[in-house]
């Protein structure tokens, strides 16, 4: 005559009963999940920690690695530098935090004394030559990515540095804060090639630039942005300018 | 092509910019200008350093054949300092007293201070001291071309008398007249 759940009081004790053995049972099925997603997360954390105090110098020494390093974090959506703290858990891991903003530092470094010299435009290959020579490393060591990186992370301090396209693939690294217009751009591709000297004429002939318009750009360059010095004895022409971030030079 | 330093007949290293053309023309842009000429200031002092050459002409940039040659030229790259130029360099030498225009009252000619008056004042005294000639009346031809050659040789007599007045300043000195001219003497002081 008894059915289970029936209709007695007892029926309500009962259900009581399994709602709470129910309620038991997932309160250990979520705790299980996450205690194991603890441990996965520390088995993580242990083996990033191995990995970075084993590689941590290579990370630092070789440019090859990390490189890989480093495109390993973007695939896996991992910030290198990204973190609460100042540089970050897994920089402060790598040290690779400190490493990329002190390589900042020497990048500023050489870009503001080198300035009077090149009007605040300097040479990819230049600036890495010059950086390898402050920190004492053979060059190769640095690559332009680090540099590239490194620029990056002084974006916050809204210093203005970038890098700069040539139309020939080469890079220059700006520092000062002028917008750099296309006929600048090209100027500053032949400049290279010439050494530096360049004149309305190169450009006429080889842009097909109006005369017009090829002095404007160099004149804007020589008045507006300092980026010339002007030589009124030109044998050629009488008149050259001469894009000093291209002019070279042995020290 | 690069720009590289070159060693002068007279032995001076030139420094690379002095290779590059547009180093003599007087830049138009301020901030160029003051670069380039800050190194035409360090470049005439220590080549007259080298050759201790006291004067330095806007007319040095005009004709051939002076002290100044191997520094206002550059005939490798067929350049020359331009007078308008040298004359605006000599005078930002003088508003940063690294000069002086000699004689006063005209800025075609300047005393460069490759040592400034102060420093010549201890170079004399230095000089007295080490020849036993204290206390003692000296003309001023007898500093400025002594029998045995010294770093005052050649010293122009205005600059001399610069440095025999910062030496009175503390006692060292004392102008005194006599039968050819002007002479000094020079004490021990504290």
């Amino acid at each position: 005559m008894h059915k289970r759940g029936g209709v007695g009081l007892a029926a309500f004790d009962r259900q009581e009963q399994s709602k709470r053995s129910f309620a038991e049972l997932s309160t250990q099925l979520s705790q299980s999940q996450v205690d194991n997603l603890h441990a996965q997360l520390n088995q993580f954390r242990t083996a990033l920690a191995h990995f970075a105090t084993t590689h941590r110098d290579s990370i630092r020494r070789d440019p090859a690695f990390r490189h890989a390093f480093q495109q390993m974090c973007s695939t896996i959506g991992v910030d290198p530098l990204a973190g609460p703290r100042k540089g970050g858990w897994w920089a402060e891991m790598l040290g690779l935090g400190d490493w990329q903003y002190e390589l900042g530092v020497q990048i500023v470094d050489v870009c503001v004394s080198t300035r009077e010299r090149n009007g605040g435009l300097i040479e990819m290959e230049e600036l890495l030559g010059m950086v390898s020579k402050l920190r004492g490393v053979g060059s190769g060591e640095i690559t332009e990515e680090d540099v590239v990186r490194s620029i990056k992370t002084l974006q916050p301090l809204g210093v203005g540095y970038q890098v700069v396209s040539l139309a020939d693939g080469r890079k220059m690294v700006r520092s000062v804060m002028k917008e750099l217009d296309e006929d600048q751009a090209v100027v500053l591709a032949i400049a290279q090639q010439e050494g530096g000297r360049i004149v309305e004429e190169i450009l006429v002939k080889r842009k097909g630039w109006t005369r017009g318009r090829a002095r404007a750009a160099l004149e804007n360059m020589l008045l507006r942005d300092g980026l010339c010095w002007l030589d009124e004895q030109d044998e050629e022409y009488g008149k050259a300018y001469w894009v000093t971030s291209a002019m070279k030079w042995d020290i | 092509m690069s720009f590289s330093t070159f060693t002068t007949p007279t032995g001076f290293l030139l420094p690379s910019v002095h290779s590059a053309p547009p180093f003599f023309t007087q830049q138009p842009y301020p901030g160029t200008n003051a670069t380039v000429t800050e190194q035409w200031i360090t470049l005439i002092l220590a080549y007259a350093r080298h050759r201790k050459l006291f004067v330095l002409r806007v007319e040095d940039a005009e004709i051939t054949d002076n002290d100044w040659q191997e520094v206002v030229r550059n005939e490798r790259i067929n350049r020359k300092l331009l007078p308008s130029y040298l004359s605006s360099i000599i005078a930002t030498m003088v508003s940063k007293n690294l000069a002086t225009y000699d004689p006063p009252g005209q800025t075609r000619s300047a005393l460069l201070y490759w040592r400034l008056p102060e420093e010549w004042a201890e170079v004399l005294h230095g000089w007295a001291i080490s020849t036993g000639q204290l206390n003692t009346i000296l003309t001023f031809y007898e500093i400025a071309d002594p029998p045995i050659p010294s770093p005052l040789s050649n010293i122009p007599i205005n600059l001399l008398r610069k440095a025999i007045a910062v030496l009175a300043k503390t006692g060292r000195s004392q102008l005194i007249a006599v039968a050819d001219g002007e002479g000094v003497r020079l004490f021990q002081g504290k």
